[in-house]
């Protein structure tokens, strides 16, 4: 299995008259997986025709194998008989949320039943007890709006939030903008359901072993996550935004340090790259300084507004202090727009190349600044399109390989990523912040995990999944 | 995206689609805006699934009829468009693929005769007018009907006014500051014609002087949009020798949909001889809104005279300004500035009402569901009255909202500035 598109080995003949040819078959396939689950579960929840299915191998940075089958849930029930059919039929089995993720979590690398939670989506908000009860395909910021009316949030916040799903972001135990000071998704867990490979249905809470905080970033490949009870809280009161830019990308992440340093604890800290505020100027036209080579953003937050401000102050002071301009939003308005533009990065790079590789590396932030030199100097030697971006006020950076895979060597890109990583393992950190390893940096796991580790891993995924069958190809070389 | 389109074998259509298709890196990110998504839930049903499909066709690895429901049930709103951050054009995509695959598509003889008499019907405004007159007799016969015939009528409005004859030059009162070509609108002049009316008073008053070319027909968006292209190219050409460019300051649409239309000529004729042509008449085509709101920039508009009380306006963003245009801020600033008016934001604004040229009739029960959301959202923000700038959009909210028992009035913006300045809001 290549990492990148893979051409399909059967091509049709193509005639100048008729660039449609003979069509290859409009019919169901007889599978007989997708006809006992027709049976158990009524023709409206299992999709098995060519056409329904190949929509089902992709997500956002790969593109997989076509199912054999496609099933999509109203219930944990419908999920539990959905496994057991692919278990009988010795099918694997992968799950998949609204397919936004960036390592290939929820592309299937096999020939499997996809389980797509986009039809479970019962949202229940408990506002004396703080949680909300979420069925896996519930979309993230369904949260937040429905809680907010009681005068709670929902806090992690991944770039994709308006698309992205509850099951898909436990599954990568996703991060976003806010995680600096809020953590990332699976600090909000308070109960998971989950469906084992064998059927069975779990309820577990944060006690005795955390196997919630198993499940968490497991990728689907230990058990299917159904539904969720989530932790809620009050919305700051006061929020304000700072953007400011610097001439040189090591001046940045310098100034996040000293500013961290200083005392300041923002609610965000990204940060972003010259190639990256071009990429999203193009899109949104809303004044992002282009001549920059790097773009900080930063939000502090709080109930008490002389705190707020003097965090903002601090930051202020430390970027000024590394050289940069500093701008502060002037209103909602403004600052909205800001971090619009922040959440438009990862898509608006395909304007500059169609395909990329996207890494999610977490360094500690003493090292920051030579990181983000040394990364940038590995770009430019190769001649690729290296961008980089990320929530830096964690130390997570995700630097983007961007090429065309009809003119540029996806191996020549797979290198490249590969001495990326072992930039980040050299100054002690790891390979995924956020985005999950999937099929992405799997590779690189025997780099970044001991041997007596990995095994230990290993054992823990054996123990589940004794046969492999779920997300197989994902996480573990 | 990677593909293996042969972009040589389908010509200069094909290089717009291979385009788009590259252009997609499959974030999802248009899954949200998408109308079918929020009512379905396949991919298959996304932007994001209808551009894997239209490749794979394209590509000869996936039969037409498989792929055809999911396309057809496309609105072609653009919604997706905006949500874009990659850049991909949706739109020359979608329409370049149903004028591609429509002489392939193998269509019941009722299909058939139901599209042929609707791009006859749309872009003849007699008769249309006097198929919308039987119609509205045949209303009480409506229970009786197919649901495929029951759909048009439900969309009629109670009395189809009668029309009225457009000069076809307005001078312009006072100091001239602008000579404009108009385009009329086809469906618009049957079901709507105080629409025009309005915007020779308004145009007048403010110095601007209009001539409404003779030769002119429909903008073809319609066909287009269906598939029929050699219908549309033909439109096109009928337009671009009609309205001369070089002898207005602009060539004004009062109609979303028309006027994104008039603006899509260049993709149309992508690879023809008339392709220059069309780029310098779509250069010129702007909306009423937006050239009022030029003028307003640039020295001003005449004053309207005061709303008689405090009135509030829910402003609906017809898809075709919204996202096919990017027009927004225009409509609502020229509201704005009649004294005592205030403006609402409809919640899920940017989720099309359902109408999008012939879905109605192509998709009714979509649309019905799509047309009661909307309504239902208008509803929500307690409105005294309703502005949108597209007859398609107007005539479902209409009629939505009277569905749901709503005596809510829905006006064209360029009605409501008329209104204000003989005061009669």
């Amino acid at each position: 299995m290549s990492l990148f598109n893979r051409r399909k080995p059967e091509k049709l003949a193509l005639t100048a008259n008729s660039p449609v040819s003979k069509p290859r078959s409009t019919e169901a396939p007889s599978s007989p997986l997708a006809a006992e689950l027709t049976r158990l579960l009524g023709p409206q929840k299992v999709l098995s025709a060519y056409g329904e299915r190949l929509n089902y191998r992709y997500d956002a940075i790969l593109v997989g194998k076509t199912p054999l089958c496609v099933v999509l849930p109203e219930t944990t029930a419908d999920v539990v008989a959905a496994v057991r059919a692919a278990r009988a039929a010795d099918v694997p089995i992968v799950g998949r949320g609204a397919a936004s993720g960036l390592s290939g979590g929820a592309a299937p690398l096999e020939e499997s039943l996809v389980i797509s939670f986009t039809r479970m989506t019962k949202l229940t908000i408990y506002p004396e007890q703080r949680e909300a009860r979420a069925q896996a395909g519930v979309i993230t910021l369904a949260v937040s709006e429905q809680a907010r009316p009681h005068g709670l949030v929902y806090p992690p916040d991944p770039a994709s939030f308006r698309t992205s799903t509850i099951g898909g972001n436990l599954g990568e135990n996703a991060g976003g903008p806010m995680c600096f000071k809020y953590g990332v998704s699976g600090d909000y867990v308070k109960a998971l359901e989950f469906v084992d490979v064998d059927g069975g249905i779990h309820e577990l809470r944060r006690d005795a072993f955390d196997l919630a905080g198993l499940l968490i970033g497991s990728e689907g490949t230990l058990g299917l996550i159904t539904e969720a009870t989530l932790r809620l809280t009050p919305p700051p009161r006061f929020t304000r935004t700072l953007m400011s830019h610097f001439a040189e990308v090591g001046q940045a992440a310098e100034a996040v340090s000293q500013a961290i340093a200083a005392g300041a604890v923002p609610a965000k800290l990204e940060f972003m790259d010259k190639a990256c505020t071009n990429a999203v100027e193009d899109y949104l036209q809303i004044g992002l300084p282009r001549e920059a080579e790097a773009v900080l953003l930063v939000d502090t937050d709080g109930d008490d507004l002389a705190t707020v401000e003097e965090e903002l102050a601090l930051v202020e002071a430390a970027c000024q202090d590394h050289g940069g301009t500093v701008r502060r939003a002037a209103d909602d308005a403004e600052s909205a727009a800001l971090w619009r533009a922040r959440r438009s990065i990862s898509p608006a790079l395909g304007r500059i190349r169609p395909q990329r590789m996207n890494e999610d590396i977490v360094v500690p932030r003493s090292v920051l600044a030579e990181v983000v030199r040394e990364i940038r100097s590995l770009g430019e030697a190769s001649g690729f399109h290296l961008v980089q971006f990320g929530h830096i006020g964690d130390g997570n950076l995700h630097p983007n390989i961007l090429f065309d895979p009809r003119t540029e060597s996806s191996e020549k890109v797979h290198e490249l990523a590969y001495q990326v990583a072992q930039v980040a393992i050299r100054h002690g950190g790891v390979l995924s912040g956020e985005h999950g390893i999937g099929a992405m940096k799997r590779d690189f796991m025997r780099d970044a995990v001991d041997a007596v580790t990995l095994e230990a891993l290993w054992d823990v995924k054996r123990a589940l999944d004794p046969e492999g069958m779920l997300n197989p190809g994902k996480i573990l070389p | 995206m990677n593909h293996d389109i042969p972009v040589s074998q389908i010509g200069p259509q094909g290089e717009i689609m291979a385009h788009a298709i590259e252009a997609c890196v499959h974030c999802g990110f248009c899954l949200p805006a998408c109308p079918t998504y929020a009512l379905l839930g396949d991919e298959m049903d996304s932007p994001r699934g209808r551009i894997f499909l239209m490749k794979e066709v394209l590509e000869g690895e996936l039969p037409l009829f498989d792929a055809a429901p999911h396309l057809d049930r496309c609105l072609g709103c653009m919604g997706c468009v905006t949500a874009c951050p990659s850049g991909v054009a949706y739109g020359e995509l979608i329409t370049s693929f149903r004028g591609w695959s429509e002489p392939q598509r193998n269509r019941s003889a009722f299909d058939k005769a139901k599209r042929v008499a609707i791009l006859k019907a749309l872009p003849a405004p007699k008769l249309f007018s006097v198929a919308a007159r039987i119609g509205q007799y045949a209303k009480p016969l409506a229970p009786l009907l197919p649901d495929a015939l029951k759909s048009p009528l439900d969309l009629l409005p109670e009395h189809v006014p009668a029309m009225l004859d457009l000069p076809k030059f307005t001078p312009a009162q006072g100091t001239k500051r602008a000579r404009v070509a108009f385009l009329v609108g086809c469906a618009q002049q049957a079901l709507a014609p105080n629409f025009n009316a309005a915007t020779l008073r308004v145009l007048a008053r403010n110095g601007v002087e209009v001539v409404i070319p003779e030769d002119q027909g429909c903008c073809g968006a319609a066909a287009l949009h269906t598939g029929a292209r050699d219908e549309a190219l033909k439109l096109a050409r009928n337009n671009i020798a009609a309205f001369n460019p070089d002898e207005y300051d602009a060539i004004l649409s009062n109609a979303a949909g028309c006027g994104a239309g008039l603006r899509e000529y260049p993709e149309v004729l992508h690879g023809l001889p008339d392709e220059d042509a069309a780029k310098k008449l779509a250069a010129k085509v702007m909306d009423i809104s937006t050239f009022l709101a030029q003028l307003s920039e640039d020295g001003g508009l005449e004053p309207f005279m005061p709303a008689s009380r405090p009135i509030k306006i829910a402003y609906h963003d017809a898809c075709h300004l919204a996202h096919a245009q990017g027009i927004r801020a225009e409509p609502r600033a020229l509201l704005k500035l009649i004294p005592n008016v205030s403006l609402l934001e409809v919640p899920e604004g940017d989720l099309c009402c359902g109408s999008a040229g012939t879905y109605n009739l192509e998709q009714p029960e979509l649309a019905t569901q799509l047309g009661e959301r909307k309504a239902k959202n208008v509803l929500s923000t307690q409105p005294d009255m309703v502005a949108s700038g597209n007859i398609g959009c107007h005539t479902q909210i209409q009629s939505h909202l009277r569905r749901q028992g709503s005596g809510v009035p829905i006006h064209h913006t360029i009605e409501i500035l008329d209104m204000a300045y003989q005061g009669l809001l």
